[in-house]
C-alpha cells in the first residue's frame, strides 16, 4: 500500500475524537497524516491545505447547527484554492448524512456510526472490510477448550450408573421414531428404488395427518404449501428489496462485542421459511452469532414429518427437509444454526434432517421432553438415546436443555437429569453442552431466591455445574424467562442484563429472546429481535471484561445445589431405573409441576 | 412502490397518550391507529401512570405466509 498524505480537519470546537482515532491509525500504518487544531477559521484551514498538499482530506463536523453553511463555504474555498485538483475531500461526523455530503459537492460522506476502518479504507482507496476478515465473525465451536473432565467423582459415578442402565434399557428397544429416522436416512441417501421402498415403509409409521400430506397433498391445519413462484424466489434476503443502493454494512463487531464468547443466539420461527430467512439476515447484520429454529408444538405430537415447503404456521416453522434446506441456504458462513430435537415423537429424525441440512447444533434432553413437553418418558428415552447416537455419528454438538424448570421442577432435579443425559452423550462419543436456565422460575418465586436480585441464583447454577464437570455452558433458552413484559424497553433491558451476566461468567453461548417475548397477539417482529440484540451488544460493550459481582449468597446456594444434585442422583440410582425415575418423579414430581407426557405411550417395542 | 411496502412485518406506533385510565388509553390508541388508516391494530403494551399512558400499538403490514410487499417491490 502506497503511503498517503492525509489532512484531517475537525470543524467543531472540541468534538474531534473521531479524527484523532483515524489520525493514530493512519500513522500506525505509515501514512502521513496532519491533524489540524479544532475549530480553525476556513481561511486558515485553506492555507494549511495549500502548503501541505494532501492527497486526501477528511473533514469532521458533529454539531448540527450551521453545518450545511460552514461545510459549503469550506468546500468552495478548497475548490478555489486548487486543493481539490489533487485531493479527494470527504466529510463525516454526527451532523453529516451522505445526501448532505453529495449535495454540497464532497467526494464522499460518512454518517454517524462510521468505523475507523471505513475511513481508512477510503483513504487507501479500497472497500472497507468490516466483517469478512474479522476473526470475531468466524463460526464458533462452543465445545472447544473443554475437557469434559468430571470434577465431582461421586456425581460422575452416579450419573454413570444411571446412564449405563438407561442406555442398556434403550438399546434393547425401538420405536416408530427410531425406525423413521433410519428410513429417512435411506430416503436421503439412497437413490431411486431404495429411496422409494424406504418412503413406503416410512408412511406406514406416519400419523394420518402427515400421511394425508404425502398421499393427497393436504397440508396440516393452518398451513399451506408454498407456491412454485414463492419457492423459485428462494430465501428472502431483504437487501434485495433495496433501491439499487449497496447493502448497508454488517456490524463490524458481533453482539458479544470484542469477546470471543459467548456466542449470542436469537430464536426464529415466524411460521414461514421465507420470512425466517429474512429475520436471519437482519439478525446477522445486527451481530447475532447463531440462530435457533423453533418448530410448532403440534409437530412434537404427530408421528412423522411432512415434505415440501410449508408455510403459514403461526406457532413456529414446520420442520420439513425442504424448509430446513431453504433456511440453511440463507445463512452467512459464520452463523451457527441449531435445529432442536429435544421433545416429541420425531426427535431422532430431527437430528437426521438437521445434519442433512447442514445444522451446527441440535438440542436433546430426555427429562425435559418427558416431564415438561408432553412425550411419554419410555418413548422419549428410546428416542432420546437414538438422538444421542445420531448426533455423535453426525458430529453435531447439542445442548441439554433444562426448561422443565419453567414447569416448577427445582433446578437441582433438572440438573441431575441433565448431567445423566450428558454422561450418556459423552459415553456415546457426543459433545453435550450444559444449558442452565437463567430465569425467574417458579422454584425461585416460591423460594424467594430472586427477591433481591437476579444475579446470585443464576451465578450459583454456573458455579455448581463447574464444580461438577468441565463442560461447555450455554445459558438459555432464552435467558431471562419470566422476567419479560410487553414493554420493549424493560424486555430488552432484562434480556441484555442476563446476557451480560452470562458473559461475565465466561460461558460459551447465550440465547436471547426478542422484546416481543411477552406479546401473544401476533408473530414476533424483526425489529423486536433487534431490540434485544442491540441492547445485548450495548450491555456487553458496557461490561467488556469487567465482571458482575454476586453476593456471598451465590456460593452458599451453589453448595446446596451440588448437594441436592447428588441426593437426586442417589435416589435415581437407588430406584435402579432411569425410566421409572422419570415416571415416579425423582427428576421432577407432580407436586413440583412436572407431569410425565402421554404422547407416544405404548409405542415402544423390543428390538 | 410505496414506502409502506418496505415494512418487513410489523409497524409499531409508540407514543404517550394523555388519558384518565388505562382503558381509555387503549381505546384512544386503537382509535389513533384507525385515524392513521390502520384498521387491524392491537395494543402490544400500555402502562398508565399519573396523567397518561405509554403505549405501543401494532399493525402487521406483512404476516408470515403472506406475499411480502418488500419482496414484491424488488421484483417489480
Amino acid at each position: 500500500m502506497k503511503p498517503r498524505r492525509v489532512l484531517l480537519i475537525p470543524l467543531d470546537p472540541v468534538h474531534d475524537v473521531g479524527l484523532k482515532m483515524i489520525h493514530r491509525h493512519l500513522m500506525e500504518h505509515e501514512h502521513q497524516s496532519l491533524l489540524l487544531a479544532p475549530d480553525l477559521p476556513v481561511d486558515e484551514i485553506v492555507r494549511s491545505a495549500r502548503s501541505y498538499a494532501p492527497e486526501v482530506v477528511l473533514v469532521s463536523r458533529t454539531i448540527g447547527y450551521g453545518a450545511g453553511e460552514l461545510l459549503s463555504r469550506l468546500i468552495d474555498a478548497l475548490d478555489q484554492a486548487g486543493v481539490r485538483d489533487h485531493a479527494r475531500v470527504a466529510v463525516g461526523g454526527m451532523a453529516v448524512r451522505r445526501e448532505l455530503a453529495a449535495e454540497l459537492g464532497f467526494d464522499a460522506g460518512f454518517g454517524p456510526g462510521t468505523t475507523v476502518e471505513e475511513a481508512v479504507a477510503y483513504v487507501e482507496g479500497r472497500q472497507a472490510d468490516n466483517a469478512g476478515a474479522n476473526p470475531l465473525r468466524e463460526r464458533i465451536d462452543l465445545t472447544s477448550g473443554h475437557s469434559y473432565e468430571w470434577k465431582h467423582t461421586r456425581i460422575r459415578d452416579l450419573a454413570a450408573e444411571i446412564g449405563q442402565e438407561a442406555l442398556d434399557w434403550a438399546m434393547r428397544r425401538t420405536s416408530p421414531g427410531v425406525r423413521r429416522a433410519h428410513l429417512r436416512t435411506a430416503m436421503l441417501d439412497g437413490g431411486g428404488e431404495a429411496s422409494q421402498e424406504a418412503r413406503t415403509e416410512y408412511l406406514k409409521l406416519a400419523d394420518p395427518m402427515i400421511l394425508a400430506g404425502y398421499l393427497r397433498g393436504e397440508p396440516a391445519p393452518r398451513t399451506r404449501f408454498m407456491t412454485r413462484e414463492e419457492i423459485g424466489r428462494g430465501a428472502a434476503d431483504p437487501k434485495d428489496a433495496g433501491s439499487g443502493a449497496e447493502a448497508g454494512p454488517a456490524e463490524a463487531l458481533p453482539a458479544r462485542w470484542k469477546k470471543p464468547r459467548p456466542a449470542v443466539f436469537i430464536q426464529y420461527g415466524t411460521g414461514c421459511p421465507l420470512l425466517d430467512s429474512a429475520h436471519i439476515k437482519v439478525a446477522e447484520a445486527w451481530g447475532a452469532d447463531g440462530v435457533v429454529h423453533f418448530d410448532p408444538s403440534w409437530g412434537a405430537r404427530r408421528e412423522g414429518f411432512l415434505e415440501g415447503h410449508v408455510t403459514h404456521e403461526e406457532d413456529g416453522t414446520v420442520i420439513t427437509p425442504e424448509n430446513l434446506r431453504l433456511i440453511s441456504a440463507s445463512r452467512a458462513p459464520h452463523t451457527l444454526w441449531q435445529v432442536r430435537a429435544h421433545r416429541g415423537l420425531n426427535t431422532p429424525e430431527t437430528v437426521v434432517l438437521a445434519a442433512s441440512a447442514g445444522a451446527d447444533l441440535t438440542k436433546i434432553n430426555i427429562a425435559y421432553g418427558s416431564l415438561g413437553a408432553g412425550t411419554d418418558p419410555e418413548r422419549l428415552t428410546v428416542d432420546g438415546v437414538e438422538c444421542l447416537v445420531l448426533a455423535a455419528q453426525h458430529g453435531l454438538p447439542y445442548d441439554v436443555v433444562t426448561n422443565e424448570e419453567l414447569c416448577g421442577v427445582p433446578s437441582y432435579k433438572a440438573f441431575a437429569a441433565m448431567l445423566t443425559v450428558a454422561w450418556m452423550g459423552l459415553y456415546l462419543g457426543g459433545r453435550p453442552v450444559l444449558q442452565p436456565l437463567f430465569c425467574n422460575s417458579p422454584e425461585v418465586m416460591v423460594g424467594q431466591q430472586m427477591d433481591d436480585n437476579y444475579v446470585d441464583f443464576n451465578v450459583a447454577k454456573v458455579i455448581a455445574l463447574r464444580r461438577i464437570m468441565d463442560a461447555p455452558l450455554w445459558p438459555g433458552a432464552p435467558v431471562g424467562f419470566l422476567t419479560h413484559t410487553g414493554d420493549r424497553v424493560q424486555s430488552a433491558t432484562t434480556t441484555a442484563l442476563h446476557a451480560a451476566l452470562a458473559s461475565s461468567l465466561g460461558v460459551d453461548g447465550v440465547s436471547i429472546a426478542s422484546s416481543d417475548e411477552a406479546y401473544s397477539g401476533g408473530p414476533i417482529s424483526a425489529m423486536a429481535r433487534l431490540d434485544t440484540l442491540r441492547a445485548t451488544r450495548e450491555s456487553l460493550r458496557f461490561f467488556g471484561n469487567a465482571g458482575i459481582a454476586p453476593t456471598p449468597q451465590a456460593l452458599e446456594w451453589a453448595e446446596i445445589l451440588v448437594e441436592r444434585i447428588e441426593q437426586t442422583l442417589e435416589a435415581a440410582a437407588l430406584r435402579g431405573s432411569f425410566v421409572s425415575s422419570l415416571y415416579e418423579g425423582v427428576f421432577g414430581s407432580r407436586q413440583d409441576g412436572a407431569y410425565p407426557g402421554r404422547a407416544g405411550r405404548g409405542t415402544v417395542t423390543m428390538r | 412502490m410505496k414506502a409502506k411496502d418496505r415494512v418487513m412485518d410489523a409497524l409499531d406506533v409508540e407514543t404517550f397518550l394523555v388519558s384518565a385510565s388505562e382503558a381509555e388509553a387503549r381505546a384512544l390508541g386503537l382509535l389513533l391507529m384507525h385515524e392513521l388508516g390502520f384498521k387491524d391494530a392491537d395494543v402490544v403494551f400500555v402502562e398508565f401512570r399519573g396523567c397518561g399512558a405509554r403505549i405501543r400499538l401494532r399493525t402487521y403490514m406483512n404476516r408470515p405466509g403472506d406475499t411480502y410487499s418488500w419482496q414484491e417491490a424488488h421484483l417489480r
